[in-house]
């Protein structure tokens, strides 16, 4: 009898098949293909337009009946080509290597060495990274250019030996200043897995006999390995893309980006431009590729069952020694911030002190570059909301509702993470320049897009870490309790991953504020930034005032940094993962 | 009004379409009672979670049925059921103050505010948090416990036609947890709320629920009360599952209708009368069988005896109630060491000596060894 009755119940259950199809909660995938639609059209499609370019005879013509590899031809026939690859090669390795040489021991004795201040060297070691780079490299150009005023008295020391120290200008000036900016990267990835390292695996080894030297060679150091790796990988990657040091500091040194800024800039080349953007990807590619297969075999999974705190070193010798070096390294790296300050306030500086204070470099702003400061904020603010809509979707997309192609998603969004700023930009000209089905060439909506694509992975990520640590039953609880997936998504989700947004969010506008890479090929008279009002200025010897201009940049990307770290959930440091 | 449950040839199959797909459940069937608390009981991977999920809906199941109270709810999704459930990790909403934990589920059906006052406070009172209601604190500043009963008040809160526990115990310690499943009882009995006890801890299940279902690699072994189940166990797995069971290898010798007798392997003879039988009437004579008998229904002595079993002490635990003998034995006799409870120490046994151990009259059970039995 009963049985029958639950028979019947079937039936009508399978009665409502089609209807139920209709029921079914359509929403996930309408909002899954907002985010796919978006890359399809604004990353997929630019880098295949891209990718096709590079194979086409130079200029900015796109011909699909011609295609060839005169664009690579370049890199055989061309001495300045050569030069530039090879120059890129050099950059990148030396200053990945110099890092590892300035931020592992760094890193080391502020985890493991009692010294005072950690948490100020921590927050000040960050500043370096966040702060736009090609101030740093004009702020060296006060310093150790050809009139800067230490290499002046350094010459003076040398001058008994008959040897003169060059100006910063070339490659040392390029390796130099790209190692004090991205050296944080190694120190802050080593720090933490310095200390987040199990105390008693070393304390094990040295019951068992081991001494500190050993113990440091054997357990310590390969199980901080993948930290370190990973670390030296980004700054790999940063420094290879890096434009604004090399444009400012590089002289007569070419290196790819810039070779890229010089096709587009100067020949309208865009075929060209590809070719290089091309094999400026290959390189990073390559080292990816490197690094995924070999670096990540040697990564141990942590077992601790429970965790004692890392004993620190006591001995006043290797205290002082160890503080004094954190000290100088941080001084040296800070330096360029310091006289930008300065020299904000300061007509010019050419001997030991600055001449001339006057507040004159302010007063010209608000006359000089209205538009640029309007614009700066205008793009940025619209950017960065439109960025933590799309990162923060997509993130939880990939996270949590797992759709099929989830993964491609995931390569998707990152991809423009490791693509330099200048290959973006060639991508987005190639695509929308010109007599394109989309022009976009000189408006604000393709910087706006640029900018989205290249940080999206800032929020994405960020988002992302957050909801590993959301516990999937938060939501599973909201929807026993009756909530529709919007409800849950509105109430729990989002409120839990706030502050994954928010730092994502921060991130992402502090350093578009500087965005100069992608910018200095997009912008039209209309849609001049700040940084690139500073490039101009720097360019033409201004630099009291690129120095105002940069200080009041200075000013904002700390202030947004500085209260972020102030409250205890935002943590910057998810988003620059990989 | 109370729903009864009813599952007909449930069938989970996680990674259907992969290389190695796992049957999370087989063709599971049968009924919870109506205002019941019911226990799921097994090992880890035994299917307990899996079909508490498919029950809310969390899982949708490969093929089968879900009834609740004679609607077919298969298809139908989670947050459309009416059920509420109180996690492992109890999922409490950290950026929410109690009330709001346990409103929420009034909030989302658009409950009047001061219908959501009153039966918040009626709810609360109920789990005994009315002093915790009244400083209103975040839940990371409650204890364990505390936060135990909100996340059964926010389950509770819009009368659900079914109450799902996931190991709810699991995250308490010890006494607490003796504690809190007598409160479960109490609040269960009070909203007479069909209720899913999930747990891993047979202690728990049989302290906690009305009726137990033991499963085991996705099929229920057996359903009963904790007294059937601890009395009348019909499989050997179910047998050392819910308590402890001593086995020895025998060979059936004989059938006498409902009977029947078993040779150990040591020698001896034993005759196992029906209710404690639980062979299939299909088994030949001369099969290998397993005489069952639980550390109680054993004894020991320094004297031999009729059927009696060598073996060497090992341990002796004094616990309270009752003493606990391990003898080790040959081991074609049983696989693993006897435990054998006296009801006080046994003089002249120390730990060590040879003893002889031997099956109460009457109280040993035969079964299929667990090989033998076809999956």
């Amino acid at each position: 009898m009963k049985g029958q009755k639950l028979d019947k119940a079937i039936s009508l259950g399978e009665a409502k098949g089609l209807k139920k199809f209709l029921q079914k909660d359509l929403t996930p995938y309408l909002v899954f293909l907002i985010p796919m639609a978006f890359l399809c059209v604004f990353l997929f499609w630019p880098l295949v337009t891209t990718l096709l370019r590079a194979f086409m005879r130079s200029g900015n013509k796109f011909n699909l009946g011609a295609l060839g590899f005169s664009g690579f031809e370049k890199f055989l026939t061309s001495a300045l080509y050569q030069k530039s690859l090879r120059n890129s090669f050099i950059v990148g390795i030396s200053v990945t290597a110099l890092s590892l040489l300035v931020g592992v021991p760094m890193g080391y004795f502020v985890a493991r060495v009692k010294i005072p201040g950690k948490r100020l060297m921590l927050s000040l070691g960050i500043l370096p990274v966040i702060m736009p780079s090609f101030i740093g490299a004009f702020s060296w150009i006060i310093l150790l250019g050809r009139q800067g005023f230490v290499r002046h008295y350094i010459n003076i020391l040398l001058s008994p030996l008959g040897i003169e120290m060059p100006p910063i200008y070339g490659m040392f000036g390029m390796i130099f200043c790209m190692t004090l900016t991205y050296y944080p990267f190694v120190f802050l990835l080593s720090h933490g897995a310095f200390s987040s390292a199990n105390a008693l695996l070393e304390d094990a080894g040295m019951l068992m006999g081991a001494s500190r030297w050993r113990i440091l060679r054997t357990i310590t150091f390969p199980l901080v390995l993948p930290s370190i790796g990973a670390a030296a990988l980004l700054v790999f990657i940063r420094s290879i893309g890096n434009f604004g040091i090399p444009a400012i500091i590089g002289g007569d040194q070419y290196v790819l980006p810039t070779l890229i800024y010089f096709r587009v800039n100067g020949f309208w080349d865009l075929n060209g431009a590809s070719s290089i953007a091309v094999v400026n990807v290959l390189i990073t590619g390559l080292v990816l590729w490197f690094q995924k297969y070999v670096v990540s075999r040697h990564e141990y999974e942590t077992i601790s069952a429970s965790r004692v705190d890392i004993k620190q070193n006591e001995h006043p010798v290797v205290r002082s020694l160890s503080a004094l070096y954190c000290f100088i390294v941080l001084l040296v790296s800070l330096a360029p911030q310091i006289v930008i300050i300065i020299m904000s306030f300061f007509e010019k500086w050419q001997g030991l002190l600055p001449e001339g204070l006057t507040l004159a470099n302010y007063s010209r702003i608000p006359k000089n570059s209205p538009k640029e400061l309007l614009n700066s904020l205008y793009l940025s603010i619209v950017a960065t909301l439109l960025t933590a809509i799309l990162g923060s979707i997509v993130a939880y997309i990939t996270e949590r509702r797992k759709p099929i192609g989830a993964g491609i998603l995931d390569m998707a969004v990152m991809a423009p993470f490791i693509l330099p700023g200048t290959v973006v930009s060639v991508a987005l000209l190639s695509a929308f320049s010109g007599k394109s089905i989309i022009p976009l060439g000189g408006t604000y909506t393709i910087i706006i897009i640029a900018y989205m694509v290249r940080r999206t992975p800032y929020v994405y990520r960020s988002v992302a870490a957050s909801l590993t640590q959301l516990n999937p039953s938060l939501e599973e609880a909201s929807t026993i309790a009756g909530a529709h997936w919007i409800y849950t998504f509105r109430r729990v989700s989002v409120p839990l991953i706030l502050p994954g947004i928010i730092s994502g969010s921060i991130l992402t506008f502090s350093t578009l504020l500087q965005e100069l890479s992608t910018t200095i090929l997009l912008y039209g008279a209309r849609t001049r930034t700040v940084p690139i009002q500073i490039y101009g200025a720097v360019a033409d010897g201004q630099l009291g005032e690129a120095s105002a201009l940069s200080v009041m940049l200075l000013l904002v990307v700390f202030a947004i940094v500085y209260m972020t770290n102030k409250s205890k959930d935002a943590n910057l440091s998810a988003g620059l993962k990989m | 009004m109370s729903l009864d449950l009813n599952y007909r040839d449930v069938t989970k199959i996680f990674g259907a379409k992969g290389k190695n797909p796992v049957k999370a459940l087989r063709e599971v069937s049968f009924t919870i009672q109506p205002g019941e608390l019911f226990c799921l009981l097994g090992p880890s991977g035994c299917g307990k979670t899996t079909l508490l999920r498919s029950t809310a809906g969390l899982e949708s199941i490969s093929s089968g049925h879900i009834f609740y109270g004679g609607k077919d709810m298969t298809t139908i999704p989670p947050f459309r059921r009416n059920i509420g459930m109180v996690f492992q990790s109890f999922a409490l909403y950290p950026h929410m103050n109690i009330f709001e934990n346990v409103a929420y589920g009034l909030r989302v059906r658009k409950t009047p505010e001061a219908e959501v006052k009153r039966k918040v406070t009626e709810v609360m009172e109920l789990v005994g948090l009315m002093d915790e209601l009244r400083r209103n604190p975040s839940p990371s500043g409650l204890s364990g416990g505390q936060q135990q009963r909100v996340a059964i008040a926010r389950a509770l809160v819009y009368d659900p036609d079914l109450l799902l526990l996931d190991e709810p115990l699991a995250n308490l310690d010890a006494k607490l947890r003796r504690y809190m499943r007598a409160e479960i009882r109490r609040i269960q009995k009070a909203t007479h709320i069909t209720t899913i006890f999930v747990t891993h801890d047979q202690e728990e299940a049989m302290a906690v629920g009305d009726r137990l279902a033991v499963m085991r690699k996705g099929i229920v072994e057996q359903i009963g009360t904790s007294d059937e189940l601890y009395n009348r166990p019909n499989s050997a797995f179910v047998a050392n599952f819910i308590g402890k069971m001593n086995f020895l290898n025998a060979s059936m010798t004989a059938r006498e209708r409902g009977a029947a007798r078993a040779r150990l392997v040591g020698g001896g003879e034993v005759k196992v009368s029906e209710p404690r039988n639980h062979l299939p009437a299909a088994v030949a004579i001369g099969t290998p069988v397993l005489l069952g008998a639980r550390p109680e229904q054993l004894s020991i002595s320094t004297a031999r005896s009729e059927g009696a079993v060598d073996g060497k002490v090992n341990i002796i635990q004094h616990l309270g109630q009752f003493v606990r003998y391990e003898v080790s034995v040959d081991g074609a006799i049983s696989a693993q060491s006897f435990e054998v409870d006296m009801p006080g120490l046994v003089q002249g046994i120390a730990e060590g000596d040879h003893v002889f151990v031997t099956i109460k009259d009457g109280l040993a059970s035969l079964y299929l060894p667990e090989e033998g039995k076809s999956e």
